[in-house]
């Protein structure tokens, strides 16, 4: 074991982990951030996505003490890591995105990274930005309307 | 990830990395990007690896002109920052790097490096094709002793590369292109989430009265252990007038130039007809770019 100090949504964290933890796993399993899901564990279906300085990536294949130093960003630290909802959490709400739920956090995370470096993404580009994360129950009209209307509603 | 380590190092210099890398001998494995770690593991490979060496502290990060007017990509640069470089996006005859950024996932992009890229040494990724069609050549640094490999000669095998134990990549250069140059990849996938089937990718150089002065011709994918260079198609092309005779000629040719994997996702066959029809596209699409 060894002790790393992870900087997860603006706090410092200090954890005990094994040198060949994932980040999915300490977030998981040490830290008890569940909102990122593990799915695959192997790069193929993006429920685990994080952002590490603001870019999307796949927690199942970071490792945690590669992360030390980072901004990391999960789902629970969007909306300013309190109660409130981001604009994203509440256009998938509003648009009935979200079935079972399991891809939805995934999504978000992709889609936040999306919307902070592109000004009203056309369904193109959503549905190419978004190509790393699957989802069983929707059939993505309803994940690309949601990401359409957050984009609408903070201004594109 | 389960890996039986002793410990994940985050060496601050090269010369850090270098001792971790000698002291641990065949128990060490460098990590950048880290996304195929997991794809080593699970083929077994990574059964001795006690040590992981993460290199992603040691900057080499970023893309400049090269003093004798090339590219010069530093090993950690992530590939989605070579999809943004302005140095590239605008040029013609690097256009078959971006081509080959277009397929994996934003996850990857933000996260693999194209020294990852390389020194993977797997021929079914993208991006190593588009630096052979552009004949780049690979720096390397090793105790302290720095080399350059042209990547004609990188890849040795499946997961094997002409890299010595503790060798690590720092750069890969792309050569300044000659004048009325422009290249093109292209890749065959059944969906997008599996193996690609074929990629092709090419860089054509005219000449003044429209025929092909130079080409290179570079098959990934579904074609064995390594990328092949197609050189029986490329000479099919020289100093043929650059148009759909000349890239039918080069495409006819391409069948000999390989040996076509048969596997549940496409038969030999298959595999020798659709390297024809990628080879004529990927060459009129760099045709293309020279308009
Ligand atoms: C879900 C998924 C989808 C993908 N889709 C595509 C795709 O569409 N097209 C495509 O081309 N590829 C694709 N890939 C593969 C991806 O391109 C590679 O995994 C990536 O480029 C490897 O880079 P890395 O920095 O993550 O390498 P790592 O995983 O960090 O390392 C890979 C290997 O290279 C060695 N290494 C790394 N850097 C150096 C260095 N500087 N010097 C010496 N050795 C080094 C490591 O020791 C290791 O053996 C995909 C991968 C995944 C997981
Ligand atoms: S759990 Fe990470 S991509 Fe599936
Ligand atoms: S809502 Fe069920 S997987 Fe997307």
């Amino acid at each position: 074991m060894k002790t790393i100090e992870l900087q997860i949504n603006g706090s410092t964290h200090e954890v005990s982990i094994e040198a060949d933890e994932t980040l999915l796993q300490v977030l998981r399993n040490r830290l008890d951030l569940t909102g990122t899901k593990k799915g695959c564990d192997s790069g193929g279906c993006g429920c685990c996505s994080v952002q590490v300085d603001g870019k999307v990536v796949y927690s199942c294949m970071m490792y945690a003490a590669g992360a030390a130093g980072k901004a990391i960003t999960t789902i629970e630290g969007l909306g300013g890591g309190g109660t409130a909802l981001d604009p994203l959490q509440q256009a998938f709400i509003d648009a009935g995105a979200v079935q079972c739920g399991y891809c939805t956090c995934g999504m978000i995370m992709n889609a936040s990274e999306l919307l902070a470096t592109t000004k009203n993404p056309g369904e193109d580009q959503i549905r190419h930005a978004i190509a790393g994360n699957l989802c069983r129950c929707t059939g993505y009209t309803k994940i690309v309307d949601a990401i359409k209307l957050a984009a609408a509603r903070t201004g594109g | 990830m389960a890996l039986n380590l002793d410990d994940y190092y985050l060496p601050a210099s090269l010369q850090e990395a270098t001792e971790l890398l000698q002291r641990y001998g065949a128990g060490a494995m460098v990590v950048a990007g880290g996304t195929f770690v997991h794809g080593l593991e699970v083929r077994g490979l990574l059964t001795e690896t006690v040590a992981l060496v993460d290199i992603s502290r040691l900057g080499l990060r970023g893309i400049g002109a090269s003093s004798k007017g090339g590219v010069s990509i530093q090993a950690l640069t992530t590939l989605a920052e070579v999809a943004a470089a302005p140095l590239i996006g605008k040029n013609p005859a690097l256009a078959a790097i971006n081509d080959a950024l277009h397929y994996p996932p934003r996850q990857i992009l933000n996260a693999a490096t194209v020294g990852g890229c390389v020194a993977a040494a797997a021929p079914l990724y993208d991006l190593p094709a588009a630096f052979l069609a552009l004949d780049g050549q690979v720096q390397t640094s090793l105790a302290g002793r720095q080399r350059s490999i042209p990547l004609d000669e990188f890849f040795v095998g499946l997961f094997e590369s002409a890299l010595q134990r503790g060798e690590i990549i720092t750069a890969i250069d792309i050569p300044a292109p000659a004048a009325r140059t422009a290249s093109a990849f292209l890749k065959l996938e059944t969906n997008a989430n599996d193996l690609s089937l074929l990629n092709v990718a090419v860089r054509l150089t005219l000449d003044k009265a429209g025929n092909c002065a130079d080409c290179r011709i570079i098959l990934g994918g579904g074609v064995g252990e390594t990328y092949v260079r197609a050189t029986g198609a490329e000479a099919a092309l020289r100093g043929q007038a650059a148009g759909e005779a000349g890239f039918a000629a080069a495409a006819a040719a391409v069948v000999d130039d390989f040996e076509a994997v048969e596997d549940h996702r496409a038969s030999a066959a298959y595999r020798r007809h659709i390297a024809q029809v990628y080879v004529r596209r990927t060459l009129a699409t760099a045709l293309a770019r020279l308009g």
